[in-house]
């Protein structure tokens, strides 16, 4: 397929590329193990002080409610929409109106985050000054983060059950299964690992973001990044920072590989074991 | 027949559609209500007159715009023409970086046993998968002064002494290439993973070997992933604000932080979403014509809903 | 439009209230801007017969059967089923499993699991599930494939377990969907008496649909033609097959001569071929048909030129298939006569191209079809 030659020259470009792409963060993790002030060498002394810092543990507290809680509002409204327009948008429908669906899917995706955020930064000021509630704080920055993973769910429910053979779906009202059987029977086992796979998206895009997390935040919902980012800004970055920066890597990775090999492993034993008895 | 007898067919669509509504109504409403309406919002105050705190006020106006083309009092000033240019030329170099990165590692990946080639995808994106803040900080740290990168750069006179490859263009534009890259490979690495090999061994009685031979059988075939990855890279990084604002300085704004500015430090919301529209309009042209160029060469579109 | 009460009111045999029967009454189903894909079908289905909806892709047969099944609610007409109107009735509460063509076995149950989802979701405890399900896969022989899951069985099996979920409910019709037609020729005619040995042992009405004239000969107590949306001819096998009312039903169902024909005397008639002699009585212009197999063919020197209906031509084509084999013989006037003759032993001798022959059509076998 792909000449020796060629062969040698991809390894060479791509491994280098590969160091590249972990060397800032090794290096974050190589600058948490700072020694204290006055000392040389390596030590857990910005750890250390971390465990003291009562500010770093309400910020993470506040990181995860807001991904766990965005995550899993977003889960189930992206997998009723992922599966209300696989299942029930009319077949044949042509023309603008049955592609507004598709349209509102996708704003969220294509939309610069900085424009999202900006947008909700001024949509919660109005409703707040307007009415009294939606002040800015953790309550706008869960909202936030369910409008952008919404589509990001659905998309990855939608794909799951488009890739399904349509009659699966008679075949189960056929059973005797009605609509909520069916949901509960077939629908939600079928799409299960789809459904896993999104909210694990949504916790992941929930982490990754700081844009809008930084423009829907009130002075009272400084979460994980941004932290992070006024720390820098007042500071610089200390070793404080790069242990809390290490600390979040290292969970992301982690628990990425985990989820892969448990997917993978799942997937393999799948195609060989048997599943549980009849009843 | 009678205008007060529905058809089964019709009272079976009507059910039809309380169902969609039922199942996709709460999401398509939730994104509607919490993006749609509010970019809408920001949008409309762009015809707005700026009060003194910044806040948009009656009479409606055009001013926001003659800000935007670089008008004041002060009378015409280029900045915001060189922000935007500075802008779309970091994001083309990142974009391009990407791209030229991305060819070799998709087929290093496509040439390992296709049991370990998820796991070399997933080394890629994973560095995407850690927070923004995060991984432009580190770069801050690995192009900083103090970095062995900057002394090299010194030594080479590229910098002057005492400061570092960061803050500056060339760590913005390392920034978001290295933010972006995993967007590029992901959609290349699907189309590349389709290609037809028999067409490259066909070529190869043509156009005998190396790069005549890429550029005339890969390419082409890969031809629909790379301007996925163009716009997955090149939008986001035109509008970004975390790595200009961290790996930027004066020197290399861009206009996401011009933005910014117009809704935090020096509050003038008209201006901003004048800005705003500004960047949706160059985001909204690379789209169509990303769809053009598609649709012309006869590319397989993107799997949509 | 009809109004329902009319429809109601219209004349057809007596509907039967039997376990398993199914009478379909002006049945028509148009979708979206199209014409009709069912287009006012009348049909009554006895109880515990193996009846076939035959017809090419895109007749209706499929929408007919989606119809009976519930997942396709009929624009007109009424549909009962053991004597009940199913109108209200949506398919989940009907008494009626389908076999599907892709089988539609689910891919996060088990066999056995697969088997016994009707059972679960109509509450059946899981001990007496157990027990219904077990008997089931030991009457198709697939206990050993219990714990494995569909992507793990070859077609034929995967065939199997989709019959078995649908015969362990015991519903009064079994419908069948093309089941066979991803099946390689063997596995069919295996696969095509098991499930008639199943039918019949179990005594459900089944009702098959293909578009394999074959297949619905081989299986069938009765079978129903259809084309465009319409129900052309129902009727036994034999009788179907011997007297088809149409050139449709007669060009779709076997092979068959088929010509435009004016009479001339009470039993004789002008066609393409020449004058010919028919039994049944003639009254007017029509068609007339004979089934290869029914023509008898000499060698010219040993023709009956006594009999009526004898012509004389050229073999021009032979194919040979085995049992049989199937000529073309061009006679004097130009005229192509497809005739098939069997290659037993009692067969004076086979023919090759270019041999002059004599064909001989007996009138009894002349049958008039309608255009």
């Amino acid at each position: 397929m792909i000449p020796r030659g060629v062969r040698y020259a991809l390894s060479g470009i791509s491994w280098p590329v590969y160091a590249l792409l972990y060397t800032p963060l090794a290096l974050v993790a190589y600058y948490s193990f700072s020694p204290a002030p006055n000392q040389t060498g390596h030590s857990l002394y910005a750890y250390g002080q971390l465990m003291h810092d009562a500010a770093v543990f309400t910020a993470l507290r506040r990181s995860l409610i807001l991904a766990l809680g965005s995550a899993a509002t977003s889960t189930a409204l992206g997998t009723l929409l992922g599966y209300g327009l696989c299942r029930f948008r009319a077949r044949n429908a042509t023309g603008v109106l049955a592609n507004i669906p598709s349209l509102i899917i996708y704003t969220p995706i294509i939309m610069p985050s900085l424009v999202f955020g900006i947008s909700e930064l001024i949509f919660f000021n109005f409703v707040h000054s307007a009415t009294g509630f939606l002040g800015a704080g953790l309550q706008t920055m869960i909202i936030a983060h369910i409008t952008f993973q919404v589509p990001y769910v659905a998309l990855t429910v939608y794909a799951r059950l488009a890739g399904l053979d349509p009659y699966l779906f008679d075949a189960a009202q056929d059973l005797y299964a009605d609509g909520i059987k069916s949901f509960l029977y077939l629908i939600i086992p079928v799409v299960q690992p789809a459904i896993i796979g999104g909210f694990l998206l949504g916790i992941t895009l929930s982490i990754d973001d700081f844009t809008i997390s930084f423009f829907t935040a009130g002075p009272g919902s400084v979460t994980l990044p941004i932290y992070i980012y006024s720390a820098i800004a007042r500071k610089g970055i200390t070793p404080e920072v790069n242990a809390i920066g290490t600390l979040m890597i290292g969970t992301i990775v982690v628990l990425a590989l985990v989820h892969f090999f448990i997917t993978r492993h799942r997937e393999r034993a799948g195609q060989f074991a048997a599943r549980g008895n009849i009843a | 027949m009678s205008a007060a007898v529905k058809t089964e067919q019709e009272i079976e669509s009507g059910r039809q559609r309380l169902r969609l509504w039922v199942t996709s109504g709460p999401g398509l409403v939730w994104i509607m209500l919490f993006l749609l309406l509010p970019s809408a919002v920001l949008l409309g105050i762009a015809f707005f007159s700026a009060d003194d705190y910044g806040s948009p006020v009656l009479p409606l106006s055009v001013q926001p715009f003659q800000q935007v083309a670089g008008y004041s009092l002060l009378g015409w000033d280029p900045g915001n023409i060189i922000i935007v240019l500075r802008s779309l030329e970091q994001a083309g170099i990142a974009t391009l970086v990407s791209a030229l990165l991305s060819y070799p590692l998709v087929f290093f990946i496509l040439s390992r046993p296709a049991s370990i080639r998820p796991l070399l995808l997933l080394f890629i994106v994973l560095p995407s998968w850690t927070n923004q803040v995060v991984r432009t900080y580190a770069w801050m740290e690995l192009l900083g002064p103090a970095a062995p990168v900057s002394w090299v750069a010194h030594i080479l006179h590229a910098v002057p002494p005492d400061l570092g490859l960061a803050p500056g263009r060339f760590a913005v534009t390392t920034g978001l290439a290295y933010n972006y890259l995993p967007y590029m490979i992901v959609p290349l690495y699907a189309s590349a993973e389709k290609l037809d090999w028999t067409l490259v061994e066909a070529g190869r009685d043509l156009y005998a070997a190396g790069l005549r031979l890429f550029w005339h059988t890969v390419f082409p075939q890969t031809l629909p992933g790379l301007l996925s990855g163009i716009i997955f890279v090149a939008i986001p990084a035109f509008g970004d604000y975390v790595v200009p604002q961290l790996l930027g300085g004066d020197k290399a704004l861009m206009i996401g932080s011009l933005i910014a500015n117009q809704f935090t430090e020096t509050p003038d919301w008209p201006y901003g979403a004048a800005l705003t529209i500004i960047m949706l309009v160059f985001t909204g042209l690379g789209l169509v014509g990303f769809r053009v160029l598609t649709r012309k060469l006869g590319g397989a579109e993107e799997a949509t809903i | 439009m009809m109004s329902a009460t009319s429809a109601q009111a219209d004349s057809g045999p007596a509907i039967s209230a039997k376990r398993g029967a199914i009478s379909i009454r002006g049945i028509t189903r148009i979708f979206a801007g199209s014409v009709a894909a069912v287009d006012h079908v009348d049909l009554e289905i006895n109880a515990g017969e193996f009846f076939t909806l035959l017809g090419p892709s895109g007749c209706g047969k499929t929408t007919l059967l989606r119809m009976i099944a519930g997942f396709e609610t009929p624009d007109k007409g009424r549909i009962l089923i053991s004597g009940k109107e199913m109108q209200d009735v949506p398919a989940h509460k009907r008494a009626v499993n389908t076999v599907f063509q892709s089988y539609a076995l689910f891919p996060h149950l088990n066999v056995q699991d697969n088997i016994g989802f009707g059972l679960r979701m109509r509450g059946m405890k899981p001990a007496d599930r157990k027990k219904r399900v077990d008997s089931i896969m030991e009457l198709l022989q697939i206990g050993q494939f219990a714990t494995r899951s569909a992507a793990q069985l070859s077609g034929g099996q995967r065939q199997r377990v989709a019959l078995a979920r649908a015969l362990v409910n015991e519903p009064d019709v079994v419908l069948l969907d093309e089941p066979l037609s991803a099946l390689d020729a063997k596995l069919r005619a295996e696969l095509q008496i098991e499930l008639l040995r199943m039918q019949k042992r179990l005594g459900m009405t089944f009702i098959f649909v293909t578009h394999d004239q074959h297949e619905a000969l081989v299986m069938s107590d009765r079978i129903g033609v259809m084309s465009r949306g319409k129900l052309e001819q129902v009727g036994p096998v034999l009788d179907v097959y011997e007297k088809p009312r149409n050139v449709f039903v007669a060009e779709f169902l076997g092979l068959s001569n088929i010509w435009p024909i004016t009479p001339t005397g009470e039993h004789s008639a002008r066609a393409p071929i020449g004058e010919i002699s028919i039994t049944a009585p003639l009254s007017g212009d029509g068609m007339a048909m004979i089934r290869p197999e029914k023509i008898w063919i000499y060698n010219d020197s040993a023709a009956p030129k006594d009999r009526p209906n004898l012509f004389f031509g050229t073999v021009r084509e032979a194919i040979y298939m085995g049992a049989s084999t199937q000529y073309r013989i061009e006679l004097a006037g130009g005229q192509s006569v497809l005739a098939i003759d069997t290659n037993n032993q009692a067969a004076e001798r086979s023919w090759r191209p270019g041999e002059p022959v004599a064909v001989e059509l007996k009138p009894e076998n002349i049958m008039l079809v309608s255009p």
